[in-house]
């Protein structure tokens, strides 16, 4: 149990929040020229690092937005946490 | 409103805490982003819904939960007709927001069941199911918030200093109603 910053409602338990896997991936741009394992790489292949990562979260039980946040897996540690379509903080900073 | 088959169907009371269902009440749920939407919202109802996160506004027969940053509940402050399902806020904002294409408006009157809780020990009872910290929300008047209560999504608003509106989804709460009974016997 750790609490998160939600951006929209402010601090909140995690048990309202819902995990939504890794962020910024971006969706390939001619998708029927993939082959069947690049589409596979793109649809399926997530890194789980330990150590700093990139997670989209969803306040799923509360303002039910999406937002970015980066975490250290390991300690679960939140370095921070930002909007969608804002830039995220490069990695070595955080 | 034309379900009449309340699922709550009494008064409860306890020792420094009321639990009842007001009802009918009129519930609407609007969204939008444009800076028209909320200009046409505040001209329509004559009220300004509220930006600021976790707040709420009212006027005299209507008031505005603050939601999401694009999402709003708007419910009538005292009872309404039984016998009817049309409303006259509904009907008005359908001209002014959803015909315009400014915005959404839905009637969740039916969905939503509006209970209200009086008493000192209003906070104790949430503390026994809730993980949201009712510290900051307790001293001010007209904080909203969206938590989980006995893992039950509710949304709760801070009316008067010892009274709140608790909004529970219909299906749920018949459930949450009895839990809550159960837990403040235990207080």
């Amino acid at each position: 149990m750790f609490l998160i910053n939600c951006p929209f409602c402010g601090e909140r338990e995690q048990s309202e929040f819902k995990a939504g896997g890794e962020a910024h991936i971006i969706r390939p741009k001619q998708p029927t020229e993939l082959s069947d394992d690049e589409w596979a790489e793109y649809l399926f292949m997530r890194k789980n690092i330990k150590g700093v990562q990139f997670e989209r979260w969803n306040h799923v039980h509360g303002c039910r937005k999406w937002f970015n946040m980066v975490r250290d897996t390991s300690n679960d540690q939140i370095k921070a946490v930002y909007k969608m379509g804002e830039k995220p903080p490069v990695k070595k900073n955080v | 409103m034309l379900n009449y088959n309340h699922t709550i169907k009494e008064e409860k009371s306890f020792q420094g805490l009321q639990m009842n269902e007001v009802k009918p009440v009129m519930k609407l749920i609007v969204r939008g982003k444009k800076r028209e939407f909320l200009s046409a919202i505040g001209k329509s109802l004559n009220m300004v819904l509220p930006t600021k996160a976790n707040t709420s506004t009212q006027s005299e027969k209507l008031t505005a939960l603050w939601l999401s940053p694009d999402e709003w509940m708007i419910f009538s402050n005292g009872v309404i007709k039984e016998n009817t399902n049309s409303y006259e806020t509904e009907t008005l904002l359908n001209k002014n927001i959803s015909k315009l294409n400014l915005g959404a408006v839905v009637d969740v009157t039916d969905q939503f069941v509006r209970i209200n809780l009086k008493g000192d020990k209003i906070y104790d009872l949430f503390q026994t199911g809730s993980p949201f910290n009712f510290n900051d929300f307790k001293g001010k008047i007209g904080s909203v918030t969206q938590t989980i209560l006995a893992k039950i999504d509710v949304i709760i608003h801070n009316q008067n200093k010892n009274e709140v509106n608790l909004f529970v989804r219909r299906s749920f709460s018949e459930h949450l109603f009895a839990w809550m009974n159960d837990s403040a016997s235990r207080l």
